[in-house]
């Protein structure tokens, strides 16, 4: 009965990193480093929660988001961005989505699993 | 009776009883020459016939007589017509004159009045003549001055010119009249008369004092113009600007003293010449005729015509023109009133403000464009700092967690190491981050109402491990009736949590530390103080230039960024408050305090 998440992040450590922490709570992870091969992973496994990173090599992690979104399957998923941005902008970006969120980083590692199974539940 | 008496007066002297008389005189002399007639007719005729036609030349005397005394009688009338004619003119021009005239006997009974002295006397003729003077209209008249007059100095005299008598006269009230009087000596007999002429000069004396008045009044206008024009003649020397005045011909009149100055010109070369050929033809400037001879003529006036010239003495100037052309009051003469002013220097401040000015907007635009690519810089720098220090607070936690397996007591502290470090890293590129976003007026409060006791209340909750951990005594006085505020959560809570550390982190162990919280009319008043290290005086002015830290055994480089204070103090004032720090110096202990709206201002 373990939920599945997938990471998008093209930081391998902050993959590891959030991988682990998620791994650790009993969660079955997926990951991809860029939004294509996301978006993919999404369409095929339709994890129980998607964690993306805000700025990914091959595209705005806001459009991967839109393009999930549109897609009947995926639509419904859940969608948390994690960023080291402090920029307004991005911030805006994040907000246009729904049933998203919002992780600053760095992350902190003792609250991470709650933060991202609110966002679940939610 | 009366006109026979009038004839007499008139015809001076030359009256009826006096012509008989006259005649009677001749009748006697009329015997004498009988005789001689006799005398010349006996020698001229014969005797005997002398005296045989003495009866008849009597009779022919006798006749003669007769005759003579009617030609005397024809004579006598065409005299009285002739008097009648005199007495008429006389009479016209007494009473065609304006001027009241009494004619008075020697008794000073009235002989004669004009009709206008009934007309301004307003008294009737039958109640006149033949009255006292003094007697006339109720006594109006019995004035002591007219009797010294006609009592004492006529017959001294005998006559008298403008003598001035005001009197309050009965039928006609306050009036002054001016009085001639001749005393006229009859030829025959020793009758006087007395011409009394009276002129009332009331109005004559209302409309010379009102002469007078006007003429004074004039003096005083004549000598206020005096002062006008000197006052205009100094004000034209006085101001800086060159000024000078021309005739319609354009020729000076006069020259402002700066004028003669700023051209250097002398007077005597320069008043009486045309415009255009002063100062060695230097002012023959076309621009300058247009104006004085096409502009002037129509609009009377213009202001602010530059022109710019090569003037022999003074060298190419811009000179800015103003002048009026000023119609004279008396006289027809037009003034046309020149002023000069030399914006040379003014032009050329003028042209490099305009440069400075551009010269400071590019500045600007490139401060603007510098400080978008500073905040630009630091907020890219921050994320790709903040990626690495994601990997080391984030994997050091996991290994200080042992969330994979358990760490030697060695291990364990030098992961804490590392996590304290990544932690002070992260706030250092937080609160850098922070104060460049105020400083280029980014930083955004989001505001709500802040329930200020509990707020307080849970910050002192969140430092009391590092309180306990020191055995520093934290002492709280948050008045009961503090009320919630509006302003940032998050930032308010960051300026007391800056606050509260500092004073834990510079305050030796087992000092004191504390923080009060009252309301201060439309404020709340919060302190922070300690017993700790304080400031010294002379570092009191770099608390707030960031990065300044008070080298104390009790601090290490580790702890605190310097950047707490001047990014609590900024956050403050976003808010609308005050913040001051005050220290009685070194080791004396700190106190910081600082307001905070209860209604937020909004201050951007």
């Amino acid at each position: 009965m373990g939920k599945r998440a997938l990471i998008v992040d093209d930081n391998g450590n902050n993959l590891m990193l959030e991988k682990d922490l998620l791994e650790v709570a009993g969660f079955e992870v997926l990951v991809a480093q860029d939004a294509s091969s996301g978006i993919a992973i999404a369409r095929k496994e339709k994890p129980d929660i998607v964690i993306m990173d805000v700025r990914l090599p091959d595209m705005r992690g806001s459009e991967a988001a839109k393009i999930l979104r549109q897609d009947k399957e995926t639509g419904n998923i859940p969608i948390v961005f994690v960023t080291a941005s402090v920029m307004e902008s991005e911030l805006k970006e994040a907000k246009t989505i729904a049933n998203s969120g919002f992780i600053g980083k760095p992350i902190n590692t003792r609250t991470f699993v709650t933060e991202i199974n609110q966002f679940i539940k939610g | 009776m009366k006109n026979k008496k009038r004839d007499k007066e008139l015809l001076k002297g030359r009256n009826f009883f006096e012509g008989i008389k006259f005649w009677h005189k001749q009748i006697a002399e009329l015997g004498d020459l009988k005789s001689k007639l006799k005398r010349n007719k006996a020698e001229s005729k014969k005797l005997p016939q002398k005296i045989q036609n003495q009866v008849e030349i009597r009779t022919v005397s006798e006749r003669m007589i007769i005759k003579q005394l009617h030609q005397e009688i024809e004579q006598r009338k065409k005299m009285e017509r002739v008097a009648q004619d005199v007495r008429n003119y006389a009479e016209s021009i007494i009473n065609t004159v304006r001027e009241p005239l009494i004619a008075l006997d020697q008794d000073l009974r009235v002989v004669y009045v004009s009709r206008s002295f009934y007309d301004v006397f307003k008294v009737k003729p039958e109640e006149t003549v033949g009255q006292l003077i003094y007697d006339l209209g109720n006594k109006q008249w019995d004035i002591p001055k007219l009797r010294e007059l006609l009592e004492t100095i006529l017959p001294k005299k005998t006559t008298f010119d403008n003598y001035e008598v005001e009197h309050d006269f009965s039928t006609i009230g306050r009036r002054i009249m001016l009085l001639n009087a001749r005393q006229i000596e009859r030829g025959m007999g020793k009758e006087r008369i007395i011409l009394l002429a009276i002129e009332d000069i009331t109005e004559r004396k209302g409309i010379e004092a009102g002469l007078e008045k006007t003429r004074k009044e004039l003096e005083v206008i004549k000598k206020s113009a005096d002062e006008v024009s000197e006052f205009s003649e100094s004000v034209i020397n006085t101001v800086r600007e060159p000024l000078i005045s021309l005739d319609k011909d354009l020729r000076v009149v006069t020259v402002s003293r700066s004028f003669y100055e700023f051209f250097k010109v002398k007077p005597e070369e320069t008043v009486g010449q045309l415009i255009y050929d002063l100062g060695n033809k230097q002012w023959d400037i076309p621009k300058l005729r247009e104006l004085l001879e096409t502009i002037l003529p129509q609009k009377t006036t213009f202001d602010n015509y530059e022109v710019e010239h090569d003037f022999a003495t003074i060298g190419r100037r811009i000179m800015l023109l103003n002048a009026r052309q000023i119609e004279r009051v008396l006289g027809k003469e037009r003034i046309i009133l020149l002023a000069i002013e030399d914006i040379t220097e003014r032009r050329k401040i003028e042209k490099g403000l305009e440069k400075a000015h551009e010269e400071l907007q590019g500045l600007a635009a490139e401060l603007k464009r510098a400080t978008r690519a500073k905040s630009e810089f630091l907020a890219n720098m921050s994320h790709e700092l903040r990626t690495p220090l994601n990997s080391i607070n984030g994997f050091s936690e996991i290994l200080y967690d042992e969330t994979f397996g358990s760490l030697n007591e060695k291990q364990k502290k030098y992961v804490e190491y590392v996590l304290t470090s990544g932690k002070h890293l992260l706030l250092l590129i937080n609160q850098i981050l922070d104060m460049s976003k105020v400083e280029a007026g980014k930083m955004k409060l989001t505001l709500s109402s802040l329930p200020m006791k509990s707020l307080l209340n849970d910050i002192s909750l969140l430092v009391a491990d590092m309180v306990s951990k020191k055995k520093l005594q934290m002492l709280l006085e948050i008045a009961e009736d503090l009320p919630n505020i509006e302003g940032d959560e998050l930032k308010v809570k960051e300026v007391l949590y800056n606050l509260l550390s500092n004073a834990i982190k510079f305050t030796p162990d087992g000092g004191k530390i504390g923080m009060r919280a009252k309301k201060a009319d439309a404020k709340i008043e919060i302190e922070v103080w300690d017993t700790g290290v304080g400031i010294a005086s002379e570092n009191m002015g770099k608390i707030f230039e960031g990065f300044f830290r008070v080298d104390t055994p009790y601090s290490r480089v580790t702890e605190g960024t310097g950047l707490g204070l001047p990014l609590s103090k900024k956050l403050v004032e976003l808010h609308g408050g005050k913040f001051f720090v005050e220290s009685e110096g070194l080791n004396k202990g700190i106190q910081v305090r600082f307001t905070l709206p209860i209604i937020s201002r909004k201050v951007v």
